[in-house]
């Protein structure tokens, strides 16, 4: 079978898994929403300060929050998954693909309902032709956060912290991703450019995915 | 081909600790070989270098002629089928469903995933989800895998345990069909007398070597 | 079913005279027709209450009796409450949009307190999804429904406790003054709902005693499992 053929047949199963269990939709999502409706409450309802403060939260939450989605998917590859998969001829590289397309769906998903939400709750005064940067750089972020949570899966294989360990491994690592998505709109209120951002944001995909695609036989090697 | 498993002193540690040491082992097609001794003596790990899925530390060794620990296993893991102590399947998904995202990755199509659950009984609870079904229904439905996969080496690594008659029947068939398909079959267990009628060699192993004078 | 179907029935009349009532109610003389939305989002939030308030009673009495049907009550229940605050939180941020120009205000702390209500009782229902055991369900889901039961006093409260901390709405809905005809619309969707209510609520427990049943019938899928048929495995 072909590596774009394994690819989207992982990502199918990946899909209809997280659709039976629910992990993202039912538990981080509700839980990031809470956390950006608690957020405000500790700023002392101060409304200017928290119509300011929208966008910012919106991005430090989605990745903070996003990057448990993308561990949580990691998870499910426990050993014997691994084994099963290398055994019928699924290339690493593929299973990695496959999973960060999975992943970025449901990342992508769950950015534009906190989106909605933070819009609601915090009321932010936007600048014009927000929309298109926003989902552009939602995409960017969800793909590679997708990817860095994959790769730090990987890394983390067997260890019992791993949730822990697979967590502080992403955090710092996602920082283009925080940066280059919150100047993205920053950019545009002050009407500067926002390739520079965007471009941070894509270089970072794809370096990610270099090394997620070209790692892949050594990291499944060394989860041994 | 000559030998499907060729090893040759190979030799693995685990968290620095070696676990196997020196194994010889040569088998061709159409052979089975039974691998018996007590618990932690290394049998599952032997089966997981045969599986290309451990890289020997010591010694060389090749499987359906790809040297172990190079890139060439990845040609052919495809034809290896590993019957692991665990059922190896994905919860969340019904056992049909397992084996036509098995199926679905092989290349095969899905009226051979249903042959595949009709031959092994459970065409009647095929919609039933792995997390919800017995231990007997997860080690039938990996058979049923094993059946669409139809490896060359067939690796089982203590296949009857916890399993009813019909169930350990249906693991003999699927070692004979291997074997009168020319391939290979290497079976461990603790239990030498299961393995003894399963097999037409056995082997004990001890602190990591298997005995070859026996 | 045929008792559903009768509380389906009397909840449907009493709807449409809900529907009468609210719209032929006079207008506030303030915030003209858009008043109109709080027949459905004062019954929304009422039966919110009463349905956490018998999740919180199922939850306690099945802790005491360990006895299923008490489980039925306090999930159904709590799904009810669910849908019906996020009913009541939808309609109460399309009011604020109309009348004071923004959907959330940060100064009004019931709304507050009720979205953190919607999210801990959709905890509930997400602990519920991801127990399989159906007696383990029920021990932890019903201990959480007793501790979950705070939000309900905390919710009807919070307008006081909050008010000193923050600047209350310039228009309050306790302090508007409203004509009798609208308070009597209000009070017969009241009604309304919580006929709709009851009957929906029936309807949930049947059908979780269906799939009780079900479940106690799968249970006996190892006689499913047929003889392998040896002969046809060199066939595959």
């Amino acid at each position: 079978m072909s590596f774009w053929s394994q690819t989207l047949e992982i990502a199918r199963v990946d899909l209809t898994v997280e659709r039976r269990l629910g992990d993202t939709m039912r538990i981080v999502l509700p839980f990031a929403v809470v956390a950006i409706l608690v957020f405000p409450l500790t700023l002392g309802v101060d409304l200017t300060a928290v119509s300011r403060l929208g966008p910012a939260v919106f991005w430090a939450i989605g990745i903070l929050f996003g990057m448990q989605i993308a561990l949580r998917q990691a998870a499910h590859d426990d050993q014997e998954r691994r084994d099963l998969y290398a055994l019928l001829g699924v290339d690493p590289a593929a299973r990695f693909a496959g999973r960060t397309i999975s992943g970025a769906v449901l990342m992508a998903g769950f950015l534009a309902v906190l989106l909605v939400a933070m819009i609601v709750f915090y009321g932010p005064r936007l600048p014009d032709g927000w929309p298109g940067p926003v989902v552009l750089s939602s995409i960017l972020v969800a793909v590679g956060l997708t990817e860095l949570g994959t790769l730090a899966g990987e890394v983390t294989a067997g260890l019992h912290n791993r949730t822990a360990l697979a967590s502080l491994i992403v955090a710092p690592l996602a920082l283009p991703l925080v940066i280059g998505s919150s100047q993205t709109l920053e950019a545009l209120a002050r009407d500067a450019g926002i390739l520079p951002w965007v471009l941070v944001l894509v270089a970072t995909d794809l370096a990610l995915a270099v090394a997620g695609v070209g790692l892949a036989r050594p990291l499944e090697e060394a989860s041994r | 081909m000559d030998r499907l498993i060729d090893l040759e002193r190979v030799g693995v540690s685990l968290g620095g600790l070696p676990v196997l040491r020196g194994v010889d082992l040569s088998i061709g097609p159409g052979e089975s070989l039974g691998v018996t001794g007590p618990n932690g003596v290394g049998k599952t790990t032997l089966l997981r270098v045969l599986a290309t899925l451990l890289a020997p530390d010591a010694g060389s060794g090749s499987v359906l002629e790809a040297a172990l620990g190079t890139p060439d296993v990845y040609e052919v893991r495809s034809q290896i089928g590993f019957l692991q102590h665990r059922p190896s399947v994905i919860p969340e998904l019904t056992l049909a469903e397992n084996l036509r995202h098995a199926a679905t990755l092989v290349g095969a199509n899905a009226a051979k995933a249903e042959t595949a659950l009709r031959v092994v009984g459970l065409d009647d609870v095929a919609s039933r989800r792995a997390d919800a079904s017995s231990f007997g229904m997860l080690r039938r439905t990996e058979v049923a895998r094993l059946l669409i996969t139809a490896p060359r080496i067939l690796l089982l690594d203590e296949p009857f345990s916890g399993l009813d008659v019909e169930a350990q029947e249906l693991i003999r068939a699927l070692v004979y069909r291997t074997t009168s398909d020319g391939g290979a079959v290497v079976m461990v267990s603790h239990e030498s007398g299961q393995l003894s009628s399963h097999t037409q060699r056995l082997l004990p192993m001890a602190l990591g070597s298997l005995d070859q004078q026996s | 079913m045929t008792r559903v179907k009768v509380l389906l029935a009397i909840a449907s009349v009493a709807m449409a005279v809900g529907l009468w009532s609210a719209l032929t109610a006079p207008a506030d003389t303030l915030q003209g027709d858009f008043t109109r939305i709080i027949n459905i989002h004062a019954p929304s939030m009422w039966l919110a209450f009463l349905a956490f308030g018998l999740t919180a009673l199922g939850s306690a009495m099945w802790l005491i009796r360990k006895q299923s049907r008490w489980d039925r009550l306090a999930a159904a229940s709590a799904e009810l409450g669910v849908m019906f605050t996020a009913i009541g939180l939808f309609t109460g941020m399309v009011w604020g949009q109309a009348v004071w120009g923004r959907a959330w205000d940060w100064g009004d702390a019931r709304l507050a307190t009720t979205a953190v209500m919607f999210f801990v009782y959709l905890g509930y229902l997400a602990l519920r999804g991801a127990t399989l055991d159906p007696t383990v369900r029920a021990q932890r889901s019903a201990i959480l429904g007793v501790i979950a039961v705070v939000q309900i006093p905390l919710v009807y409260f919070s307008v006081n406790l909050f008010r000193t901390l923050h600047q209350t709405q310039s228009i309050r809905l306790d302090v508007v003054t409203m004509p009798r005809e609208m308070s009597i619309a209000i009070l017969v969707n009241v009604v309304a709902f919580t006929i709709l209510y009851a009957a929906l609520l029936v309807a949930r427990i049947d059908l979780a005693k269906a799939e009780e049943r079900v479940g106690a019938e799968s249970a006996l899928a190892g006689d499913a499992v047929k003889p392998p048929r040896l002969s046809e495995v060199k066939d595959v």
